[in-house]
């Protein structure tokens, strides 16, 4: 079964094969012999070569990492490799009609325009809200103050536009992604 | 014990080594938090925002009142240096673990603080003598800070750790930044009051800390280096400091006792000064409470500065040999590992904490309120763990740190590990060139590149887990078979790993196969 994967900023194709503890993976063409053991929420995998290096009795020296997977919102991944995040998102199993998709979806992916939420990026309490509707707003303006963990960070405006919309008011607490202001 | 997160651990841990018992208090979003499952009774105070609870001075004595307590710890931030506390506490026939409430008052006010260490005979740096209360008007104090002079700081009368605090760089934007820094001080300490004080120029931070018993006693320990700064909070600090010869702390702790007996101070306590190259020093402030930062002087000292503050409080002479406390044995350092994302720009990342695995081993020490499965609230100080390690000099100190920075894992919120990684390798920082400016003009050149870089291996192993992710855990079967088998003969704690969020994935990549 194949994978295509984004790692670290790069594409590539992954083949599981195995059962067990036992799996076989070929990343872009190279394969690996995998010992694949679970302790509590921790992967550990022990990596080497497909061929064993002493054939009698078979002998899998393998390097030794330690992963952690957890899913996101959005379909990501946050995966860590012996503690260090990699970021990965999976774009699905190869083939034919996937590939149709992934096409299809590239075409109709063109820049957004129109309305834009602006959205709180962390949870936190309202402090203040520095547009009204109407207004004006250029490129990187301060539109509300968010506070968390007593430190007041401002959300900007990513764009210029209009404010076509107040969704908070002071004093109000928020949840992460929630939307402030939209702007046209 | 009237705080929360990792002191108050530190402190009901140093209640057990001293056979007492200790009360946590809690408010509403706390009732999981580590503190309150170790310490021996709990009573909630409120609601999460710590105004209705953490610094509800009525509720914490009637929580101390109502379970029998002797005496109050109030850590630090939220009431440590407010003096109504301290007083009420007296007042309620409670032994305060602190100084009086007098001594809070008057070292406190940062101006009043200033004027004692000015009669104490220790310069000061330049600045507005008098505070600036809410009704003083913006034209007032731009006449002050054109006597000041550009660059200054706008900080918190009642202030510490940042909190209230701006810098000004040109008249234009004093305006602003008074009104930044009188929300946040009043936010942080309910007294939106500030003051001027000039920037000097690339100073370090040192400071010195104190120890006062209730005989007069006053016992200063060897300086912390805190330069290490981002945007006015410390995040890394150290002892000895390594721009500080033996001279130079004879002189600086000379300077620190004579300040803190000037003023009949009595419980632990820092004197902060600032540290020009040509190795003058300036008072900065005091702060009439246990520091943060207190472990890396435990370490290299061997006095544990909080069962020293309880024995204080109930009347002990200070019996440390003051050689003990001045000439540190090897060094220690501190991370303060922050729930911010450092590659948002060091936005706070709140949340659940899904997996925790804490470094441990040779003379590494971890003090922490956090454990897997709690959650760090929106509503306090963002700092989760103190990362502490020591070593006969600078360099063991250092490489222990980056090799116990390397065991640290926290999953489900972000945090500052990855940017202490990155930190401990800049050549500045090894070489311990830096000033109190360093780290956020080191900050400003960076392009928005990751501090965590994963080796090529570790990426193309990330993509490996990912596939093998799906493939077990969401039960799509490899070569046609059950999946479920596999499952079964890795899912060794007998949880069914396939989730809710693993079908949906599924159904998703099979929405893409079509």
């Amino acid at each position: 079964m194949t994978f295509e994967v984004e790692a670290g900023g790069r594409r590539r194709a992954v083949e599981i094969a195995g059962a067990g503890r036992a799996y076989r993976a070929v990343v872009d063409g190279r394969a690996y012999a995998l010992d694949v053991a679970r302790v509590g929420d921790v992967w550990s995998l022990l990596v080497g070569s497909a061929e064993p290096v002493l054939s009698s009795p078979p002998l899998h020296p393998g390097r030794s990492y330690e992963v952690t997977i957890g899913e996101q919102a959005g379909g990501e991944l946050a995966v860590y490799v012996n503690r260090r995040a990699v970021p990965v998102s999976i774009h699905g199993l190869t083939g034919p009609r996937a590939q149709r998709r992934a096409t299809r979806a590239d075409r109709t992916g063109e820049a957004p325009s129109g309305p834009l939420n602006i959205v709180a990026p962390m949870p936190g309490r309202i402090v203040k809200v520095l547009v009204n509707e109407g207004d004006a707003v250029v490129a990187r303006q301060g539109v509300v103050v968010v506070e968390a963990m007593k430190m007041e960070n401002e959300v900007r405006a990513p764009r210029a536009g209009t404010v076509k919309g107040v969704r908070v008011t002071q004093g109000a607490l928020v949840e992460a992604r929630t939307v402030l202001i939209v702007i046209e | 014990m009237a705080n929360r997160g990792e002191i108050a651990v530190r402190v009901i841990r140093a209640c057990r080594d001293m056979g007492m018992a200790c009360v946590a208090v809690y408010s509403e979003c706390d009732r999981t938090a580590r503190h309150v499952r170790m310490a021996d009774e709990a009573c909630a105070i409120g609601p999460s925002a710590p105004l209705e609870s953490y610094l509800r001075v009525d509720r914490l004595i009637d929580a101390a009142l109502a379970t029998g307590a002797d005496a109050v710890h109030p850590g630090y931030g939220f009431l440590a240096e407010n003096e109504s506390f301290a007083a009420a506490c007296r007042a309620a026939g409670l032994t305060f673990i602190g100084p009086t409430a007098e001594a809070i008052s008057l070292m406190g006010s940062k101006t009043a603080a200033r004027r004692a260490a000015i009669a104490a005979g220790v310069s000061v740096v330049p600045g507005s003598d008098a505070p600036f209360d809410a009704n003083q008007s913006d034209s007032v104090i731009e006449a002050a800070a054109v006597s000041v002079g550009y660059p200054l700081l706008i900080k918190a009368v009642a202030g510490g750790g940042g909190k209230g605090m701006r810098v000004v760089t040109a008249a234009g934007d004093l305006p602003s930044s008074i009104r930044a820094a009188r929300s946040e001080a009043r936010a942080a300490f309910g007294d939106p009051a500030i003051y001027l004080e000039r920037r000097l120029v690339r100073p370090r931070h040192v400071e010195v800390q104190l120890l006062g018993d209730l005989h007069g006693n006053v016992l200063p320990f060897v300086e912390r280096e805190c330069s290490i700064q981002r945007r006015h909070q410390k995040v890394i600090e150290e002892t000895p400091s390594p721009a500080v010869s033996p001279a130079l702390r004879a002189e600086i702790t000379t300077a620190a006792a004579a300040v803190a007996r000037s003023v009949g101070y009595t419980s632990a306590g820092t004197i902060e000064f600032l540290l020009e190259e040509d190795g003058r020093f300036y008072f900065l402030e005091m702060n009439t409470r246990l520091q943060v930062e207190h472990p890396i002087t435990e370490m290299v000292t061997g006095v544990d500065l909080v069962q020293w503050q309880i024995r204080i409080a109930q009347g002990e002479p200070l019996d440390i040999d003051p050689q003990q406390a001045l000439a540190p044995n090897g060094h220690a350092i501190e991370c303060r590992i922050y729930a911010e994302d450092p590659d948002a720009g060091f936005m706070p990342s709140p949340g659940r904490i899904a997996a925790l695995d804490v470094p441990g081993g040779p003379w590494i020490r971890d003090d922490s309120g956090a454990e897997p499965g709690t959650d760090v609230p929106i509503f306090y100080d963002p700092l989760i763990s103190k990362l502490s390690a020591w070593g006969a000099d600078r360099q063991q100190a250092l490489t222990r740190m980056k090799r116990a920075l390397g065991e640290y894992h926290v999953g489900g919120i972000r945090t500052t590990v990855p940017f202490f990684r990155w930190m401990l390798e800049q050549p500045a920082f090894e070489n311990a060139t830096f000033h109190t400016a360093y780290l956020d003009e080191l900050l400003q050149q960076r392009r928005g590149e990751p501090f965590e870089n994963p080796r090529e291996d570790e990426e193309e192993i990330a993509a490996v887990a990912a596939a093998l992710h799906t493939v077990i855990a969401v039960g799509i079967a490899p070569s046609g078979r059950s999946a479920a088998r596999d499952v079964a003969a890795l899912s060794e704690a007998g949880r069914p790993p396939v989730g809710r969020a693993g079908w949906k994935r599924l159904a998703r990549l099979e929405g893409l196969r079509g």
